[in-house]
């Protein structure tokens, strides 16, 4: 994720203040509920990262989130649109090593079906980690690591 | 992951993300095995590395945080990161409304990152670590929620 990339951009409906949502509609909704199961089904191959919404229990997100995007998102961006001192975990109720970048770079992307190469940049990629303890919505306490991408 | 065609003004055509439309609850975080981020911050160093990441390629930031439209395409990304350095320590104590709730030992320095993934007809491999580099990078430890006080 490149939030810096939205610093240009500002949809209209993210300016009524911090507590406003973006529109999402029942079809975007119904959009939501395929792609969830379409992930699931693509993920159910995979034997290592999982969605937390997955487990039976989830860690809870922060309970703010950066005005850029009218608080509406659990994030925020420090350096970026938000003070460096903002908070970098997208989780609360943590006791844990964090660690944010903002990482350039370049990519060699093939398509597998007519073999046409590009290099492209890859531009401020946001890669988090959040790795020790945490209160997940079951109340307990439990050991985790987890990364933002 | 964040790629772009080249050149100035350029536009973003890949956006990876790890969770589904709308991102409103945890934001683009997933659990990744524990062996997955090591750290040791009195070396000012850490790294984070997983394989075989479900995501979902939206193609552009805006596309990812408000439209869901047109749908994004699943794939799976690898990627180690790895942050060296101390450019500064800090102690934060961020109480402010909106940014803060939290506390935390921290050290601001540098990242380089290396990733692949495929999505669709696609598959990117980027330039070795060691050519990439980082506009912001911190790590450190953080307490908040019910873990600060």
């Amino acid at each position: 994720m490149n939030l810096r990339a939205l610093q240009g951009w500002k949809p209209t409906g993210l300016t009524n203040g911090p507590n406003s949502t973006p529109h999402i509609s029942r079809r975007q909704f119904a959009r939501t509920a395929a792609g969830t199961a379409l992930a699931a089904t693509v993920g159910s191959r995979l034997w290592t990262p999982r969605p937390v919404e997955a487990a039976s229990f989830a860690p809870v997100p922060i309970p703010g989130g950066t005005p850029f995007l009218g608080g509406a998102y659990h994030v925020f961006g420090p350096a970026a649109f938000d003070p460096p001192d903002a908070e970098p975990a997208t989780i609360t109720n943590l006791d844990a090593s964090v660690g944010l970048a903002y990482v350039s770079g370049m990519v060699t992307q093939t398509n597998t079906k007519t073999g046409d190469v590009q290099r492209l940049p890859f531009v401020d990629s946001d890669m988090r980690f959040m790795q020790g303890v945490f209160r997940g919505t079951d109340g307990k306490v439990h050991h985790g690591a987890f990364a933002f991408v | 992951m964040d790629v772009y065609l080249p050149g100035q003004g350029n536009q973003q055509i890949h956006d990876l993300n790890p969770t589904a439309f709308p991102p409103v609850g945890l934001f683009w975080t997933v659990e990744i095995p524990v062996g997955g981020v090591d750290v040791h911050l009195g070396k000012g160093s850490a790294s984070l590395q997983a394989s075989n990441v479900a995501i979902l390629d939206y193609g552009n930031i805006p596309n990812a945080l408000f439209f869901d439209n047109p749908l994004p395409t699943p794939g799976t990304v690898s990627f180690k990161v790895v942050w060296n350095g101390v450019d500064d320590r800090l102690n934060i104590n961020n109480t402010d409304p909106v940014f803060g709730g939290f506390a935390g030992e921290f050290i601001r320095n540098h990242a380089q990152m290396e990733w692949s993934a495929v999505v669709g007809d696609f598959m990117f491999v980027s330039d070795p670590m060691a050519t990439s580099t980082s506009s912001f990078a911190e790590i450190g430890h953080e307490r908040n929620g019910s873990f600060l006080g």
